[in-house]
């Protein structure tokens, strides 16, 4: 399903975000509200290659926050199911340890929900 | 009950000893973040005893229903005093993100003040997405909880409450 975007402000990418789920569109329109300068999905850390350089892992962060000089990652999944985000995020932190990254979990997500009155229903 | 009435008006005394100490002799503007910052801004005000000013401003938070259809947040209610040269202290309920804060903070700086501070009741630093503030004064860093009373609400009700409470819904 095609999700409906506003004219963002402080969107700094060049092509259109193709958000994921309405959970990222969400967020990206609260980050837009504020003025927070944004990318999405504008870098992939590769995690791991083999001996031939060939890609075997990688990960691309949902948000860069380019004023912050920050990675979110949104995740909608239920606390018991992100062992395999959280890894990513711990490889990324090992491998890449000047980046920043902040993984906001369901719980995050909820209480932004709560707070900025999202509708978050995917 | 996570914080009694006691425990509030001690850790606010404090608080407000600190920023006497810090700005003796320059009359700071507290800067109430409307509405839920309130009931500490009348307190931490009570306990700051050299000259200050205290004003008000509100925006519309995302979501609200004061928002209006805008895409940007803006100010609903603007400070009456010119602050131009003076000493701001933003006096906010919690920082969680800082999204709101960090807003206010650059408006506020585009008017000229000589410093700009915060000092927030609650803190929530562990989602924060813009780091870069000048938190200088914080009550009590919080877990991830929902709180009631001491200026917290659940749909306008409970911020009369004189001690804070968790919410569970």
């Amino acid at each position: 399903m095609e999700l409906q975007l506003p004219v963002f402000q402080a969107y700094r990418g060049s092509e259109p975000p193709r958000f994921a789920s309405p959970a990222e569109l969400e967020c990206a329109k609260v980050l837009d509200y504020y003025g927070i300068a944004w990318e999405y999905e504008p870098r992939t850390f590769v995690l791991e290659q083999d001996e031939a350089g060939r890609v075997l892992e990688a990960f691309t962060p949902d948000f860069y926050l380019s004023e912050q000089d920050l990675y979110v990652e949104i995740t909608a999944m239920k606390q018991s199911l992100v062992t395999r985000k959280n890894r990513k995020v711990r490889k990324l932190r090992e491998r890449y340890p000047g980046v920043r990254i902040k993984l906001f979990y369901r719980r995050d997500l909820e209480r932004l929900a709560q707070h900025f009155h999202l509708d978050l229903a995917s | 009950m996570y914080l009694t009435a006691a425990e509030l008006s001690h850790r606010v005394r404090e608080m407000g000893a600190e920023i006497a100490h810090d700005y003796a002799g320059r009359e700071p503007v507290l800067v109430c973040s409307l509405k839920a910052s309130v009931v500490f801004t009348a307190d931490l005000s009570r306990a700051i005893p050299i000259l200050h000013a205290i004003d008000f401003v509100e925006l519309a938070g995302y979501g609200s229903a004061r928002m209006g259809g805008h895409q940007q947040i803006r100010v609903l209610k603007d400070l009456d005093l010119d602050v131009r040269g003076r000493d701001i202290v933003i006096v906010e309920d919690v920082i969680d993100t800082g999204l709101t804060l960090n807003y206010l903070v650059r408006t506020l700086e585009l008017r000229g003040p000589a410093s700009v501070a915060a000092a927030t009741l609650l803190d929530r630093p562990y989602r924060r997405l813009v780091d870069d503030l000048p938190v200088r004064y914080v009550g009590f860093t919080v877990p991830d909880e929902l709180y009631v009373g001491y200026g917290f609400d659940i749909d306008e009700r409970y911020r009369e409450l004189p001690d804070l409470r968790l919410l569970n819904l």
